[in-house]
């Protein structure tokens, strides 16, 4: 299992490597000066070019990339040309909030998608089956934006239920930063009344988010558990006695889920590359927000970091979804061990 | 004998594309106490049908129950409430099927799967929640009693990681803590090697002999059903076609299809190679009329084209469902 | 039997199995309903400048009288800020939709699928290893990040953000024929098409690829809706198609400005590209139910 593990690591490690290559000459190659777009159209020529050396423009792009990989190994993403703050506070101010939205997001999406689906595919054909079948088709096609607009619309005008804008509203005040989590941070510092007004705040984002992929889960396991149904071991339990809550909720979700957790990587990359939309619309200062403001602005070191940062976070949740997999699985296990 | 299961004119039907498969087609038949009773038949006749349609497992979107009772110790199983039928399974009836592997669940441990069947059974017929250890040395002895060995290791190993035969072994044992009047067995022995074959079915015949159950024992081979039961039903297209006790039925067999079958019986004498049974089982969407053999039958009469024929008795214990043999 | 026979017989079993096909397909009236309504949309599309009220607010029109005007008879979907006539703006904006669609996929599947399937066949030489790898470089990132990456690179327009699209799309199906030709590469027939001395390309192509056109045409039709999403996600904010030109993300992007006074700004862009992709959607499950194999 460990032997396991660690290859798959050293895989991840090899595919962030040809990652990281990819993106830094495609960052190169892009036509434009990048650090006149830095400086704008007033610096004068000496101050571009005082600029392009010191970001090694100038020389060849093996040199380029040596370079960027020595800082990098040290922990220094370089200089947002933007912010002009090194990235990686950038980072720091801003993947907390974009990872609390994330995580609320999957919470919602694997309750809601398993209890829908689980239920859906047990009721086959019923009116909950065709209802929940019906809103899944439109949750899936509904781009998180559109998604966004809609609750949007819904629940903050005419509703009047959520607000509308960041992590917290303006007037109040936020809490002291320990994990950098807001509502986390709310709780530990026993400031209950800002948590519950985080958690307000993050309900509609982490909602928008989380509906494609509720539908997206819930219609796999309703397959799964539909298609399981009719295999023959479900006929076996059903003569031999097993009570019939027992064989949907233990028996029969086990292997249902398998499907589901393969699709979770997928999942999971959706919630990350979408978030800025979310963000976009409900101004949550997060990554996502970040990462298409530094892309729109041509911010080199930015770009690479994030796509890094991107493909770093896709890479580890890949491996767990494949240790989960095998965890649920026996038979991927024992193939692994050469059993 | 008072007779345990009793199924008159069973019909059943399966929905599809084209039409309506018509597979059961008025199936009489009846097990007493503590009988061991065959059935052979060529696949696709229609026996797996008739054991999910007793233990009501039928899948029953396609699968459709078009006609005919099903009494088990003289109440309609087919009327049945939900409930009832539950503790029928958990107490009183079970089977055993073809493909052992199919019949597991792969993401569990054979001892788990073993020791839910016990634990429910074991609730439904005495009404006794018995303790973790209990359930555990139970699954440990049945198992023991189907012959496997290393019973206790074999329980935390996955359906995977086990033989044909032992996983068949592992089912016996399901069956039999979940089954205490009847036993229908469909052809347990089909998918395993040659050699464990026998070993099955002496286990299974030593386990009927010392329990005693009812029991269906479900093949296409002659061979397996003569050796042991004491009476055999003949399956073809949905309908039983001959039934007599079993040294009866060979020795004196009476339906067109039963003298056939025994005739593609290989013998060592070296009677040279049969010539198997001219003709093809029918389709179900439109079956022959009348009696359903009788396009494949040398002596098809006129009446045997427009009516089914009843089961005509031949003598103690024997009919045949064949108009030659109307008196 | 003579020619002439042959061929009837060949057509009529063609026949039999296409309309068992839709037998199977139509087994789900949304299936059908998303037929119909993709259809709709793609004739809508084509013949855009023929069925909409105000064929030139498609472009740069302005009109300041009759802007930001609610929904009426004379406006279906009433006009934006500069008073263009939104119903006929997203009857165009269908166009840019549909036409990335087509292009992304017709671009990235036939080198996807051949990558594919020379990787699953030449297994464990160095061409597979290679193919793979690169593949698996271009999938360690959600695809919508790449492209937005590559599309910033570029100048924003709509040919740009196709062809990023299209460079992220082709791994997809590099890897789904990847599979399939693997777990078919020891088969009897192509061991037999091997013996005989078929050469490679009618292996690839006449043997193990049409074993892959089920999974492939089901594929492309479910990820026409999911390109629109990319696209409409890029236009949204601002990488796609570029005003005055209507395309549905950018109109539901400038119409989110308004909200919730001027709803109708961004409801009917948003609502137009929900429907096109769940038309695509209902018609890709469609497909995978025909091409079930059914289980007796």
């Amino acid at each position: 299992m460990a032997k396991y593990i660690g290859l798959r690591l050293l895989q991840s490690l090899f595919v962030l490597f040809g990652l990281s290559l990819l993106i830094f000459f495609i960052a190169r190659v892009m036509p434009g000066d990048p650090a006149r777009v830095a400086l704008g159209s007033l610096a004068t020529k000496e101050q571009v070019q005082n600029l392009r050396e010191e970001m090694h423009l100038d020389k060849a792009f093996p040199v380029q990339y040596y370079f960027w990989l020595k800082s990098v190994l040290h922990g220094d993403l370089g200089r947002s040309l933007y912010t002009r703050r090194p990235v990686t506070t950038d980072l720091k101010a801003y993947i907390p909030a974009t990872i609390e939205l994330i995580l609320i997001s999957f919470l919602m999406s694997l309750v809601i998608g398993q209890v829908t689906g689980v239920l859906a595919g047990y009721f086959r054909n019923s009116w909950f089956d065709s209802l929940s079948r019906l809103i899944s088709y439109v949750g899936v096609a509904t781009p998180a934006f559109a998604v966004a607009i809609f609750l949007l619309l819904i629940f903050t005008y005419v509703l009047k239920f959520s607000p509308t804008v960041g992590r917290l509203s303006l007037t109040a005040a936020p809490p002291p930063r320990i994990t950098s989590f807001l509502i986390l941070d709310s709780v530990i510092a026993g400031k209950l009344g800002t948590a519950l007004e985080g958690l307000r705040h993050i309900l509609l984002p982490a909602a928008s988010l989380a509906v494609a992929n509720i539908a997206q889960e819930g219609r796999i396991t309703r397959t799964s558990i539909a298609e399981n149904l009719q295999k023959d071991y479900v006929t076996a339990h059903i003569v031999y006695g097993i009570p019939r809550w027992s064989i949907l909720f233990k028996y029969l979700l086990r292997p249902s889920l398998i499907p589901t957790v393969s699709v979770m990587g997928l999942a999971f990359a959706y919630q990350l590359s979408n978030a800025f939309l979310v963000e976009l619309v409900f101004m949550w200062p997060g990554f996502s927000r970040y990462a298409v403001t530094v892309m729109l602005n041509k911010d080199l070191n930015a770009i690479v970091a994030v796509v890094l940062v991107i493909g770093v976070a896709f890479s580890v949740v890949n491996v767990i979804v494949d240790i989960v997999v095998s965890f649920l699985d026996p038979r991927v296990r024992l193939q692994r061990a050469g059993g | 004998m008072a007779q345990l299961l009793e199924i008159k004119n069973l019909h059943v039907g399966f929905r599809t594309f084209e039409g309506e498969l018509k597979v059961l087609n008025g199936v009489d038949m009846v097990i007493g106490e503590g009988e061991k009773v065959g059935l052979v038949g060529e696949t696709g006749c229609g026996k797996t049908t008739t054991v999910k349609s007793v233990l009501r497992v039928l899948p029953t979107p396609p699968a459709r129950i078009t006609g005919g009772e099903i009494f088990y110790r003289g109440k309609d199983i087919l009327k049945m409430k939900p409930g009832e039928i539950r503790s029928l399974r958990r107490g009183e009836m079970s089977a055993i099927f073809q493909d052992p592997l199919a019949a597991l669940n792969p993401v569990f441990t054979v001892g788990h799967q073993l020791r839910d069947v016990i634990k429910y059974s074991s609730r439904a017929r005495h009404g006794k929640h018995l303790s973790k250890k209990e359930i555990r040395d139970r699954s440990i002895a049945v198992l023991k009693e189907t012959g496997m060995p290393d019973s206790e290791r074999i329980l935390s190993n996955y359906p995977v990681q086990l033989s044909g035969g032992m996983r068949q072994r592992v089912c016996i044992s399901e069956a039999l803590s979940a089954a205490a009047r009847l036993l229908m067995a469909d052809e347990p022995t089909t998918n395993l090697d040659v050699t464990i074959q026998a070993q099955i079915l002496r286990r299974l015949n030593e386990l009927v002999a010392k329990r005693r159950p009812s029991i269906l024992l479900i093949s296409h081979s002659l061979g397996v059903v003569r050796n042991l039961t004491e009476r055999v039903y003949i399956m073809y297209a949905g309908n039983i076609v001959e039934v007599a006790r079993t040294k009866d039925l060979f020795a004196d067999p009476s339906h067109p299809y039963t003298k056939a079958l025994l005739k593609t019986v290989p013998k060592l004498t070296g009677e040279g190679i049969s010539q198997g049974i001219p003709g093809r089982i029918p389709n179900y969407l439109n079956p022959p009329e009348g009696c359903r053999f009788h396009p494949r039958c040398g002596h098809a009469m006129p009446i045997c084209k427009k009516e089914r024929p009843a089961l005509f008795i031949l003598g103690d214990s024997h009919k045949v469902a064949c108009f030659l043999y109307r008196r | 039997m003579s020619r002439k026979e042959l061929l009837v017989g060949a057509l009529s079993r063609k026949r039999a199995s296409f309309s068992k096909g839709w037998y199977k397909f139509s087994r789900n009236p949304l299936s059908v309903v998303g037929l119909i309504v993709l259809f709709s949309v793609i004739l809508a599309a084509v013949i855009a400048p023929y069925i909409t009220p105000y064929p030139e607010h498609a472009g740069a029109f302005t009109n300041f009288r009759e802007s930001s005007l609610s929904p009426s008879l004379t406006h279906f979907f009433g006009t934006d800020t500069v008073g263009r006539d939104i119903f006929t703006r997203v009857i165009f904006g269908y166009r840019f939709s549909l036409v990335l669609a087509v292009v992304v996929l017709g671009l990235s599947t036939p080198p996807g699928v051949i990558l594919g399937l020379i990787a699953g066949y030449y297994q464990r030489r160095r061409i597979e290893i290679a193919i793979m790898r690169i593949t698996d470089i271009f999938l360690a990132v959600p695809p919508l990040v790449l492209a937005l990456a590559i599309t910033v690179m570029l100048s924003p327009n709509l040919f740009n953000q196709m062809m990023a699209i299209s460079l992220m799309w082709w791994p997809w199906y590099c890897r789904l024929v990847y599979s399939i030709t693997r777990s078919l590469r020891h088969e009897y027939f192509v061991r037999e098409a091997e013996l005989t001395g078929a050469s490679k390309a009618h292996i690839l192509l006449r043997e193990i690829l049409p074993n892959c056109i089920a999974p492939i045409l089901t594929k492309i039709t479910l990820d026409m809706g999911f390109v629109i999403t990319v696209g409409a996600s890029l236009s949204f904010i601002g990488l796609g198609v570029q005003p005055p030109r209507p395309g549905l993300g950018t109109m539901v992007a400038d119409g989110a400005k308004r909200l919730p006074a001027e709803w109708w700004m961004a409801i009917f862009p948003a609502l137009a590209i929900v429907i096109v992709i769940l038309a695509f959607n209902l018609v890709g499950d469609g497909l995978r139910d025909m091409f079930a194999v059914e289980e007796v």
